[in-house]
């Protein structure tokens, strides 16, 4: 039932001591910049300081690039028509569709193998919500291992969407006296447990200001980001009250044969650097009909996830039976993730 | 000239009102927008459930493989894996063909079944024979000794943790098979805890992120 | 057409010639913005994990600087008002510095997020028509549209009256003053939708009260003035331009009202955050005391406490401010310490403690620190060279000959 934890975090640490020059080898980068840098890293610096400069004017760094480099016109054409596509939210269905066909393409090319990659929409009737039971969840993390593998975040900075706060108890619920970094044996004597990632707010703070619509409510109620239109300005990040997204300081690496192939496009697809992300209920599950990868791996059933407009669903029946309630409620952003006790 | 002016000031004096007026005008479409026009989100699961009759997601192509059974207590349905036909030596009486005080040989050494260790209440009040049948090995017994198919372990376990069992149909303790979607095939009891020792192990967390460390200096 | 390319020429020939101390202040200069683009080549090439950011305070340097240069571009206003509107002549002088400040400033404010985001190559998704710009809703829409438009109309207007003045003739009012009158609205715009970028935010409550705005306003027509009050002092020193010791007391009266206000209001809310402290007093007590041992921000507040009461207190005394060489210590202690408030002291403790408790400081790594004096020289860069030709044409040096 439990999850086999394959790679302890303490050896994955002593091996990066060790021989970190022939990690970051073997790691394969991915995303746009692959491309670009090493080409870059053998500039003198003389260039360097032009290139700057340029950059500094305002130009397209990225573009400019992509027309110097030696690439057949196919592929040079592609990457225009990825550069310039528009923004995921107002793409008709066939925009979509050739989007996530350039994707897997450029993908294959770049790697040698076979993408998928969903546009799949909302089903009409659906809206999804998430009950979290204090009382069950017992610090195991295996819910964090399943999100990180499942949607391809960045091993190099370890990025994850959930955190497991470890409390104290005796002072209520009070962040200031949890741990979301604890590693001891667990459950751990007089302390809690209450796990954090996007709540999905019915009225997303994050999605008012961004600046450019690059992160929208999706019809199910799942907030989700166009990676590729999000200009970086982490203004979504300031405005979440939960601390639920993530910023992409580098780029991100993940080794080839960890990449789960199986993606959608407002999901767990590539990221490249100077993004934002964060959890998507994992769409390109849920929209499938499966539960996302934190709720499968839970060995403690603390994760209920269900459809919010199904009477019979059992998210339902916990909203409606059990005494729930949810973080700052005060502040009106109305997240679709409750807390419950047995 | 000073006229001019006066005339000039009044107008910017207008068009600065009339500036802050779009703006209190388009934060209120803001608003109205961003709460489509429902106070909370229990107001929209109000107003939106049964809307839609079904929905063309299932998760049936999720639990092909499972072999499922039905429980409905008037109020809850909903399927849970079956149970006896994974069971390596099912059924019990292939080897258990007598009663088992009849077919007790304490002189002649380990008992059968010895690995298993109780660790479920005290064994003052729990023992082997407070869920199996000593007499019928092939069903499980309840408190006042009708039998239960090892199928419907929930009924058993369920005698006791009668909060739980209530909490396990309605979908708050236990895990789904599968997905979200309808049909609803839940895990049983067994499923996630062993019936001889039913709590789960402390043990290590599965990671621990370094970077944090780093950061958090 | 042939007016303007003789006005080009003019202009390239005043910059590029001066004395020595002039070639030595744009050499500086341009060393500074060649380090500066070093390190923006460094962050773009690696990202912003070069810089001392993180997922805890998202947001740092940059940030702060372009809080704070959008009060000293909105402060050229305080200098427009009187001149333009209530007739005081006083200021006339001063006034297309104020502009050319503004115009400095602004363009000071648009490179710092440039370098703030994460994918410049991506910023064109913000034009709208091109791209999906979210207006009404989103504060930072409003703020690309206001500081542009600022933009704008401070390039036009000094630039109808310069060019007016380069060909000999005067300018017209009717056609300059309409736009003098918006600018004078849009500056207290673009401030207070700045304060509103971070007042809208119900996730900081440090950042999340009424007098923010307010606030942001009285420390920029504080700092904006004082730092032309400086610039006016070298001015006057340098150059053959004439500037009245009147006009500059003047400006110091407004400095003075400026520092005053905001000093109340600093009052009412340090007893808002510790009379009857909160959960949300938080980021207060770690700005002012330190939270968990933590309190990296503690000394540079308390500088810029102690600098801003020094600096207030020696303006409200006219015998001190009259004193030109105190004025002007008064000036730079101003300026700095506004600097720091309203700067890395306004934007960092929001950040801190993090929504879930956690006390992560920050502190700006040496590329972050390069980019930005790239930035500030840039800034001084323009400004030099709008200054200079602007001041050639008043004192008509620079004029189109037939």
């Amino acid at each position: 039932m439990c999850k086999e934890n394959n790679h302890s975090p303490l050896q994955n640490r002593e091996a990066k001591d060790a021989d970190l020059p022939l990690e970051a080898a073997q790691t394969e980068v991915d995303g746009f910049d692959q491309v670009f840098d090493m080409q870059m890293n053998r500039r003198s610096a003389f260039k360097r300081i032009t290139a700057g400069l340029v950059a500094g004017i305002g130009a397209a760094a990225t573009s400019c690039s992509v027309a110097g480099s030696e690439k057949s016109a196919e592929k040079a054409q592609m990457e225009w028509e990825e550069y310039f596509k528009g923004n995921y939210k107002v793409m008709t269905e066939e925009e979509k569709k050739a989007t996530v066909k350039r994707i897997e393409k450029s993908y294959e090319q770049r790697s040698g193998n076979s993408l998928s990659v969903s546009s799949k929409e909302a089903t009409p009737g659906v809206l999804f919500g998430y009950a979290f039971n204090i009382s069950k969840c017992q610090g195991y993390m295996d819910c964090i291992n399943a999100c990180v593998e499942e949607n391809n975040q960045d091993r190099s900075t370890q990025m994850q969407y959930i955190r497991i706060h470890e409390i104290e108890k005796g002072h209520g619920i009070n962040f200031e006296k949890a741990d979301d970094n604890y590693y001891h044996e667990v459950p751990a004597k007089n302390h809690f447990y209450m796990g954090t990632q996007c709540f999905h707010c019915e009225n997303p703070p994050c999605v008012e200001v961004c600046p450019v619509q690059a992160t929208w409510k999706e019809e199910d109620g799942i907030v989700v980001i166009d990676y590729d239109w999000c200009i970086g300005c982490r203004y979504c990040m300031a405005a979440c009250p939960y601390d639920g997204r993530r910023f992409n300081w580098q780029t991100p690496e993940i080794k080839e044969s960890e990449v789960n192939k199986n993606q959608h496009y407002l999901g767990n697809r590539l990221r490249k650097k100077g993004v934002m992300e964060k959890c998507t209920f994992c769409i390109q599950r849920s929209r499938n009909g499966k539960n996302p990868a934190c709720v499968e791996a839970c060995p403690t059933g603390a994760r209920i996830f269900g459809n919010l407009l199904d009477p019979t669903s059992e998210i339902r029946w916990v909203l409606e039976n059990k005494k729930v309630f949810r973080l700052k409620e005060d502040l009106g952003t109305e997240p679709k993730f409750w807390y419950y006790m047995d | 000239m000073t006229k001019g002016n006066n005339k000039m000031l009044k107008t910017c004096i207008y068009s600065a009102f009339a500036i802050l007026f779009t703006l209190v005008v388009s934060c209120q479409h803001k608003e109205g927008d961003a709460h489509s026009h429902h106070h909370g989100v229990m107001d929209k699961i109000e107003a939106e459930t049964g809307k839609v009759d079904s929905i063309p997601i299932s998760s049936d192509y999720l639990n092909e493989h499972i072999k499922k059974i039905v429980v409905d207590d008037g109020e809850h349905h909903f399927l849970i894996p079956e149970r006896e036909s994974h069971m390596t030596s099912f059924p019990c009486s292939k080897c258990h063909t007598d009663d088992l005080d009849k077919i007790q040989e304490p002189e002649k050494g380990k008992k059968a079944h010895w690995d298993i260790k109780l660790q479920h209440a005290d064994i003052s009040i729990m023992n082997c024979t407070t869920c199996h049948s000593a007499h019928n090995m092939d069903k499980l017994r309840t408190i006042t000794n009708e039998t239960i198919d090892l199928n419907e372990s929930y009924k058993l376990c369920g005698q006791c943790h009668s909060g739980q069992l209530k909490d396990w149909k309605g979908g708050g303790h236990g895990k789904r098979e599968g997905g979200w979607a309808p049909p609803r095939v839940s895990k049983t009891c067994t499923n996630c805890h062993n019936p001889h020792s039913p709590g789960f192990e402390p043990r290590w967390p599965s990671r621990l992120n370094t970077q944090k460390i780093i950061e958090r200096k | 057409m042939k007016v303007l390319i003789q006005f080009i020429k003019d202009g390239l020939f005043t910059i590029t010639h001066g004395r020595k101390s002039y070639h030595v202040w744009m050499s500086v200069l341009t060393l500074a913005m060649l380090v500066g683009a070093y390190c923006y080549y460094i962050q773009l090439d690696e990202g912003l994990a070069v810089t001392g950011m993180s997922d805890n305070v998202s947001w740092g340097l940059y940030i702060s600087n372009f809080t704070f240069l959008v009060g000293v571009a909105a402060a050229a206003v305080m200098l427009v008002l009187p001149t333009y509107i209530l007739k005081d002549l006083d200021f006339k002088q001063a006034v297309l510095i104020g502009e050319g400040l503004a115009v400095a400033a602004l363009i000071m404010c648009i490179a710092f997020v440039v370098a703030d985001v994460g994918g410049p190559a991506n910023l064109w998704h913000m034009i709208p028509g091109i791209g999906t710009f979210n207006f009404p809703n989103s504060m930072l829409a409003w703020d690309m549209i206001v500081l542009n438009g600022y933009l704008l109309i401070n390039i036009t207007i000094p630039l109808y009256i310069l060019g007016k003045h380069y060909m000999n003739k005067k300018a017209n009012e009717k056609v300059y003053l309409p736009g003098v009158f918006l600018s004078v609205f849009w500056a207290v715009g673009i401030h207070m939708v700045t304060a509103f970028l971070y007042q809208g935010l119900q996730a900081r409550p440090f950042w999340n009260n009424a007098l923010l705005g307010p606030r942001f306003l009285a420390s920029a027509f504080a700092a904006g003035p004082a730092l032309i009050i400086i610039i006016l002092g070298i001015i006057r020193k340098y150059t053959k331009f004439q500037i009245e010791e009147k006009t500059i007391k003047k400006i110091a009266k407004v400095v003075t009202v400026a520092a005053q206000i905001n000093l109340v209001m600093l009052g009412s809310e340090l007893f808002k955050e510790f009379y009857s402290p909160t959960h949300h007093s938080q980021s207060a007590f770690y700005l002012f005391f330190g939270l968990d041992g933590k309190g990296a921000l503690v000394p540079w507040i308390w500088t810029a406490i102690s600098f801003n009461v020094f600096a207030t207190v020696i303006l409200t005394f006219h015998k001190l401010r009259n004193n030109m060489n105190i004025l002007y210590t008064a000036c730079l202690l101003l300026f700095v310490a506004i600097w720091i408030e309203k700067g890395f002291g306004l934007i960092v403790p929001g950040f801190i403690p993090g929504s879930y408790g956690k006390i992560v400081e920050y502190m700006p790594s040496m590329i972050e620190v390069g980019v930005t004096l790239g930035i500030w020289a840039m800034g001084a860069f323009i400004f030099t060279v709008l200054a200079r030709v602007g001041i050639s044409i008043e004192t008509g040096q620079m004029r189109y000959k037939k």
